[in-house]
């Protein structure tokens, strides 16, 4: 999803810092202290972590850490609710799979 | 130390509890304000509307600026406010846990406030754990704080004001919402709120709801059907919209877990789950009191109010004030809070038909069931009046207290009188001077300027927009009716804006006479 | 408290439903048919479900599933909503860290120091 650079009421969005951050391996780029969510969401990524038992898809859903839905593996931590954890430049997140990395076996 | 002292201990920063804190410490009361998150103000600064209600209520001001005002006045009054920092167990010896950073610090204060708030409500429709299911707040949160959009193309399920006002606000954040839907037959907000989102094109589906969310990995479709009155669908009634974002809007609960786990007496009687608490939020336990939507669901302008009631309340058990002075500054309150109890959307009304409004005039039915008064109801409301030379439309047909518009304009041709939630009159031979100040004061931008015969066969009306591009003058395009459907053509002569108007501008449209009181939106072309 | 034989004779057999497999707790991955069939056993409490079936007790302790739930069982029991017995509130209140819970600045700060003698 894009981001809003011009808003009717809040006027031209804040321009941020950008930062580079891994995502399952793949190199991406943020705002520096935006939550990771929304870096993930700006660069069209919907699916935050695979559920233990149904093997479902899942992303943010609540968006104010209270669903914890969204959470991932950052920097090799997982169950971390990426909605409210803002981003760092270097930060490596990786698909959460149950509790473990998508990738890792 | 193993024990930190505080005087007061405010759980949750939100308009409730900072109102609380300030209204304390005037006083004298040393208050502490914990909050989870990482700034204060709880969901103001997500809300980009302007509030309803009257000056004392700050109504016509938008949330986030409320929300800023607010935190200025708390740091005035001295208040200490700790951010990141979650309040995660609340004990009857007013023992407070609180996790800051990696450790939990035990607090404990001579008075606890617990504003907590609310969570919001869910449905568990088929598919409603798919990436692109999202709660109404999570929107807010993404667009309002973040500056991303949602979604490209979005349906919202709920049209209680949230629903309503996200619904608009996902508008303005650039997003195509596709439809709205409600499992109840008639819409649950404000009608001024639904207006705005039907005369942009939105088609409201009551009476619905979802039957499926589409998609492998994500959001791709959803298909909705009509439910009979024991909420089961009829077969055959299915509409699909093909989205990439379904928002849920169905409501809030307080969360008043803290309290539970406190052991204060709760009340379950009108089916929630909220304390049983005094006017001032006292609980069962002495010295423990609750406020805003924790102790109730009402608007954040209530919350502020009953903030202030427990503030004051709170300051008289710590003996900072007084019984008299405590008992004077209740009333003033109570009388503030009261008014903005009144009216159709009361909190002693929910769940109730209303078919006459305080006037004794039908209401629109056709509000209730798609979302906007339709042409021929329109004349039968006190804000409608038809004369020669400019003059104020106001569309406002249900009794919301609210009275802005009477403020703003200093000529007299708007009237409600003492009682806020009377529907504005426009005023018979009053004289417009085309301020527009009415226009830009409604917060449910439900005022229109209507001047007929600018030339012949022509006359023009002033709309408030508040979306990009902004339309420019000389445009040409289309008036679309209070349904959103063109219906005549339309040209710009006027867009005015101003620092006054607070965000909204003012658009002039010139459109054929026949259309003068039917064309209540624009389009280009 | 409900007189669990009498309430289980009020609402008969459990019956499958077509929407049994729609999840109710998004954390645990818990169904409404295995909640439906829970309570159809003689479970009546928000308690004893989140004992039996873990719904309610995952990472967001049953923010997001606790109203679903209670109204689920309030229809399955025909009850109110309100007259359902809800699970204890307990500390913490928001998911946290283990390392943290042991990192109490009460107690803790002794037992850090020299544990228990």
């Amino acid at each position: 999803m894009d981001r809003i650079k011009n808003h009717p009421v809040l006027g031209e969005s804040p321009v941020g810092k950008l930062v580079s951050f891994t995502y399952d391996g793949k190199t991406l780029q943020g705002y520096e202290g935006e939550p990771i969510a929304a870096a993930l969401r700006v660069n069209g990524v919907m699916i935050h972590r695979y559920t233990a038992k149904r093997h479902e898809p899942r992303g943010v859903f609540c968006a104010i850490g209270r669903c914890t839905d969204c959470v991932m593996v950052v920097d090799g931590q997982p169950n971390v609710r990426t909605c409210i954890t803002p981003l760092r430049e270097g930060m490596k997140v990786q698909t959460q799979d149950g509790v473990k990395p998508l990738d890792a076996e | 130390m193993k024990v930190i002292k505080k005087e007061l201990i405010v759980a949750g920063a939100g308009p409730a509890g900072l109102s609380a804190a300030i209204e304390a410490a005037k006083s004298g009361v040393k208050a502490t304000v914990f909050d989870e998150n990482a700034a204060p103000g709880g969901q103001l600064f997500k809300q980009i509307h302007k509030f309803f209600g009257s000056k004392e209520h700050k109504a016509k001001i938008r949330g986030f600026r409320i929300g800023q005002q607010l935190l200025e006045e708390a740091k005035k009054a001295g208040v200490e406010v700790v951010l990141n920092a979650a309040v995660i167990g609340l004990y009857p010896e007013k023992e407070v846990l609180v996790q800051q950073g990696d450790e939990v610090v035990h607090y404990k204060g001579d008075a606890v406030l617990v504003a907590t708030g609310a969570a919001e409500n869910m449905v568990n429709f088929r598919g409603w754990t798919l990436p692109g299911v999202i709660g109404a707040g999570a929107a807010q949160t993404m667009m309002n704080l973040h500056h991303i959009k949602p979604g490209n193309r979005v349906f919202m399920l709920g049209t209680g004001n949230v629903g309503l006002v996200v619904a608009f606000q996902l508008m303005q954040a650039g997003c195509e919402v596709v439809a709205l839907a409600d499992a109840a037959p008639r819409v649950g907000g404000y009608g001024v709120h639904a207006a705005k989102v039907a005369r942009t094109g939105v088609p409201f589906y009551l009476s619905h709801t979802i039957k499926e969310v589409e998609g492998r990995d994500c959001v791709t479709g959803v298909t909705i059907a009509q439910v009979d009155p024991q909420f089961h669908f009829i077969p055959g009634t299915e509409k699909h919209f093909d989205v990439d974002t379904v928002c849920v809007a169905v409501g809030l609960s307080p969360m008043a877990q803290l309290l539970k786990m406190d052991g204060v007496e709760m009340d379950t009687s009108s089916g929630g789950f909220v304390p049983k608490c005094d006017e001032s939020g006292a609980t069962s336990i002495p010295g423990i009191y609750a406020a805003g939507d924790v102790a109730g669901i009402e608007e954040a302008s209530s919350a502020m109010i009953e903030g202030r009631m427990s503030g004051a309340a709170i300051a008289e058990y710590l003996g900072y004030l007084d019984h008299e002075a405590r008992a004077a500054r209740e009333r003033e309150l109570d009388a503030s809070l009261e008014s903005l109890r009144q009216g159709m959307f009361a909190p002693k009304n929910r769940g109730k038909k209303i078919e006459k409004t305080e006037e004794g005039i039908a209401v629109s039915e056709n509000l209730l069931t798609h979302g906007y008064v339709a042409d021929d109801e329109i004349s039968r409301f006190p804000g409608f009046r038809k004369q020669v030379g400019i003059h104020p439309v106001i569309e406002c047909t249900q009794n919301i207290p609210c009275n802005p518009c009477q403020d703003a304009c200093r000529k007299g041709c708007i009237s409600i009188g003492d009682q806020i939630t009377s529907l504005p009159i426009s005023v018979e031979g009053s004289e417009c001077i085309n301020c527009g100040m009415c226009v830009a004061s409604c917060s449910g931008q439900a005022i229109f300027l209507v001047e007929e015969d600018t030339e012949p066969g022509y006359g023009e009306v002033t709309i408030p927009y508040e979306f990009l591009p902004l339309p420019q003058k000389d445009d040409r395009g289309f008036g679309l009716s209070r349904s959103g459907v063109p219906i005549c053509e339309a040209e710009i002569t006027n867009v005015r804006s101003s620092a006054a108007f607070d965000g909204t501008r003012l658009v002039t449209m010139k459109v054929p006479m026949e259309f003068i009181d039917r064309a209540r939106f624009y389009k280009k072309a | 408290m409900l007189d669990i034989e009498e309430k289980l004779k009020e609402i008969g057999p459990y019956v499958p439903e077509e929407d049994d497999d729609l999840l109710v707790c998004r954390c645990e991955e818990v169904t409404k048919g295995e909640i439906r069939k829970a309570l159809h056993e003689g479970i009546t409490t928000i308690e004893e479900l989140r004992r039996l079936l873990r719904c309610g007790m995952g990472l967001c302790q049953g923010q997001t599933c606790g109203t679903l739930t209670r109204r689920l069982v309030a229809k399955e029991l025909r009850i109110r909503p309100a007259d359902v017995t809800l699970a204890t509130a307990r500390t913490p209140m928001r998911p946290l860290d283990m390392g943290i819970a042991g990192n109490d600045r009460g107690a803790g700060e002794d037992l850090a120091k020299g544990g228990l003698r």
